[in-house]
């Protein structure tokens, strides 16, 4: 990166230039404009308009990435966030119906989530033995299963009043409110875990919890507020989900866990922990987000949609494997 | 830090690069749905919509209509939408058969937003949840699109009219009487469904219900359990095996549904049960259970014609999309063939159109339906 005066500084910028562009987030960028271009060409109707027109649904999906991020930098998991949709857009449903306004509805339904998310948080803070993966396993069949019994054989509910739902899915210009929240909380997300204490100490337990607990960070304190975190924005994809339906059922929200973990690992947050970030994560939504559009446009089976992402995905943890491995034997 | 900067950098020229592309390509498309549409029909009121860019593609190559079914690999669906495509591509419009990634009404509301997308004049849907459809299909009718419901029926607001295979209070007095005769008139019976959200299931075992409890005829059949195997074939066999565990007196099983009958279907004759199966089913899926005698688990079994479903549904998409019909009571439009049908006002509050009553499959004709679908 020579400068404008002529100079050449060093050569260490350039080689920083080099990283960046050879980072696993530089090439999701490259990805990124490769699905667009792809499915510009694939789609006539693969407008601005109509791809922001479909978002929302998908959106929903984003809210989860976010703290599943931080969860997966812990080195856990928590596979029960398709449950929390459900149970916390269920609870919204039948809380507005019982005639509490929306606001203190929404209010509640994020509550909800935040106390599922708090209940997984406690159990794993407790029985720090117990893999977080058959916790969140089991959570996940509990929450579905009380809104199951709730929501008893008619299996559905549906706001009576839908004012609130239908202001939240509102617009500005071609953007739906839900896209700003996203980009919001993205950026929140993103600067907490590059910057403050709390996302340092993320990957600090991620790479090794002893360590990390011996260096004074309160190593419970941090997993119980992921946990929460990641009930609250199940919670918040549930409330937008069902601005996006105007109701809740059994299957509300199944396979969300899937999606965000997923969206995570092609952004290069390693399952590990202790590796990635949140940038990588959010262009690898938007990477899935637009190619199941673009895709979904020319009526693509969508079983085959699945089936790319899934290679997609497999591609992309095999990629990072296959150069970090070569990088390693150069340096020998 | 200088690294942080740079990724901040990317994603910019990332988002720009997207607006910009986007842009260029939009509005083109935008300025094409204005001129066609003042030549393609006084008729597109409000093509003047959001989604209105996708529209000149349809006006200029015959009109689109699209099925969305309610999950891939349901035989039954795959036949109803055999019978749309065919009446649609026979009266030269283009068919778009859709099915969601999973039979979940999430998945079903994205493959709505990509119909809206792209513009289509009408989209028939069998709902995987009445109500959970109704943000998407709204802005499809917004939109100018022609909603309506096929096999299972959306909420009133989310649909012109419906095509509905048999009414429901016909089906629940055939089953009713299926189990009233099969058991001899007393004993336990038992309902093998598909989802319990799924809303024709739920109609016709609530009429049933109705039936059975508004007439003393059926005051000895005791209704034990109802059991949902979600339309996916494992798990319908292991709630017909539980149900067979827990009550060994059961006399009858009624499955109203495809998946659900074959599975309950192949347990019992297996096992070589004393219960016996009745309800709805595909001949080609359960001629091999139908017979008389103990060695057979199914005596008989019910079904409308899907293919005749697909079929009813495909005329009134094309009556709706040619202004015949808005869905309101009383309209009457000719189905090819099929006759003339008039759309009636149906128990939800919306309007449907009934096909007819179901057909009964015994061991005397199934050998001839097992080879048609």
């Amino acid at each position: 990166m020579a400068g404008k005066s002529g100079r050449t500084i060093s050569a260490t910028p350039e080689n920083v230039w080099k990283k960046q562009i050879f980072s696993w987030e530089g090439i999701l960028v490259v990805i990124f404009l490769a699905v667009i271009v792809l499915c510009k060409l694939l789609s006539p109707n693969y407008t601005f308009v109509n791809v922001l027109r479909e978002m929302p649904k998908y959106l929903t999906e984003i809210f989860l990435l976010f703290p599943m991020a931080y969860i997966l930098m812990l080195g856990e998991i928590d596979i029960s966030v398709g449950s929390i949709v459900c149970l916390s857009a269920t609870a919204g449903c039948l809380i507005s119906n019982a005639g509490v306004p929306f606001g203190a509805a929404a209010v509640l339904t994020l509550l909800v989530g935040a106390a599922c998310g708090a209940v997984n948080g406690l159990i794993l803070v407790k029985f720090p033995e117990l893999p977080s993966m058959i916790i969140t396993l089991g959570t996940q069949i509990v929450f579905r299963g009380i809104a199951e019994i709730v929501l008893g054989s008619g299996g559905s509910v549906s706001p009576t009043n839908m004012d609130g739902y239908r202001m939240i899915a509102g617009k500005i210009g071609p953007f739906p409110y839900i896209f700003f929240l996203v980009i919001i909380s993205a950026v929140i997300f993103a600067v907490v875990s590059a910057k403050m204490k709390y996302g340092r100490s993320l990957y600090a337990i991620g790479s090794n919890r002893r360590t990390a607990f011996y260096s004074g960070i309160r190593v419970n304190k941090v997993i119980f507020i992921a946990y929460t975190l990641m009930g609250l924005f199940a919670g918040i994809a549930g409330l937008f989900l069902t601005s996006a339906t105007y109701a809740a059922n059994t299957t509300t929200g199944k396979g969300f866990e899937m999606d965000a973990i997923a969206m995570a690992v092609f952004g290069g947050i390693a399952t590990t922990g202790g590796k990635g970030r949140m940038v990588g994560g959010v262009i690898s939504a938007f990477i899935i987000i637009c190619l199941r559009i673009g895709l979904g446009q020319i009526n693509m089976n969508s079983q085959l949609i699945l089936v790319i992402i899934g290679i997609l995905l497999i591609c992309a943890v095999l990629l990072p494997n296959i150069t970090g491995s070569l990088r390693l034997k150069k340096r020998d | 830090m200088k690294k942080k900067l740079l990724s901040a950098l990317l994603c910019v020229a990332m988002s720009a690069t997207l607006f910009a592309g986007c842009g260029n390509g939009g509005t083109p498309a935008n300025n094409d749905a204005n001129e066609p549409s003042s030549s393609a029909g006084a008729d597109a009121g409000d093509s003047a919509d959001d989604a209105g860019a996708g529209t000149d593609d349809s006006a200029s190559g015959g009109k689109t209509y699209a099925m969305v079914t309610k999950s891939a690999g349901n035989p039954y669906n795959e036949k109803e939408a055999e019978g749309f495509k065919e009446v649609i591509e026979a009266n030269g419009g283009t068919a778009i058969i859709q099915h969601p990634e999973a039979a979940t009404a999430d998945a079903q509301v994205s493959v709505i937003q990509s119909l809206i997308s792209q513009g289509v004049d009408s989209i028939s849907v069998a709902a995987n949840d009445a109500n959970a459809l109704q943000a998407a299909l709204e802005e499809a009718m917004a939109a100018g699109i022609k909603v309506s419901a096929v096999d299972s029926a959306t909420n009133a607001a989310s649909r012109m009219t419906f095509a509905n295979q048999a009414g429901t209070k016909e089906i629940g007095q055939t089953l009713m009487d299926a189990v009233y005769d099969i058991s001899g008139g007393s004993g336990q019976w038992a309902i093998v469904s598909a989802t319990s959200q799924a809303t024709n299931q739920n109609a016709w075992i609530d009429a049933m219900k109705e039936i059975m409890e508004s007439d003393s005829k059926y005051a000895d059949l005791e209704l034990v359990s109802i059991e949902y195997g979600d339309d996916v074939p494992e798990k319908s066999t292991t709630v017909t095996q539980a149900l067979l565990t827990n009550y060994p007196d059961l006399k009858v099983i009624c499955a109203p549904t495809t998946v659900g009958i074959a599975a309950a279907a192949k347990v019992l004759q297996d096992q070589g049960s004393s219960c016996k199966l009745t309800g709805l089913g595909l001949p080609s899926e359960m001629a091999a259970y139908i017979g008389d005698g103990d060695s057979f688990s199914c005596p008989y079994m019910f079904l409308w014609n899907p293919i005749d479903v697909g079929r009813l549904s495909a005329y009134i998409s094309l009556a709706l999309v040619n202004g015949d019909i808005n869905g309101a009571t009383g309209d009457t439009f000719e189905a090819g063939d099929m006759g003339s049908y008039t759309v009636v006002d149906a128990a939800d509050g919306g309007t449907e159109v009934i096909l007819g009553p179901p057909f009964k499959f015994d061991p005397s004709n199934i050998n001839e339906w097992k080879d048609i679908y």
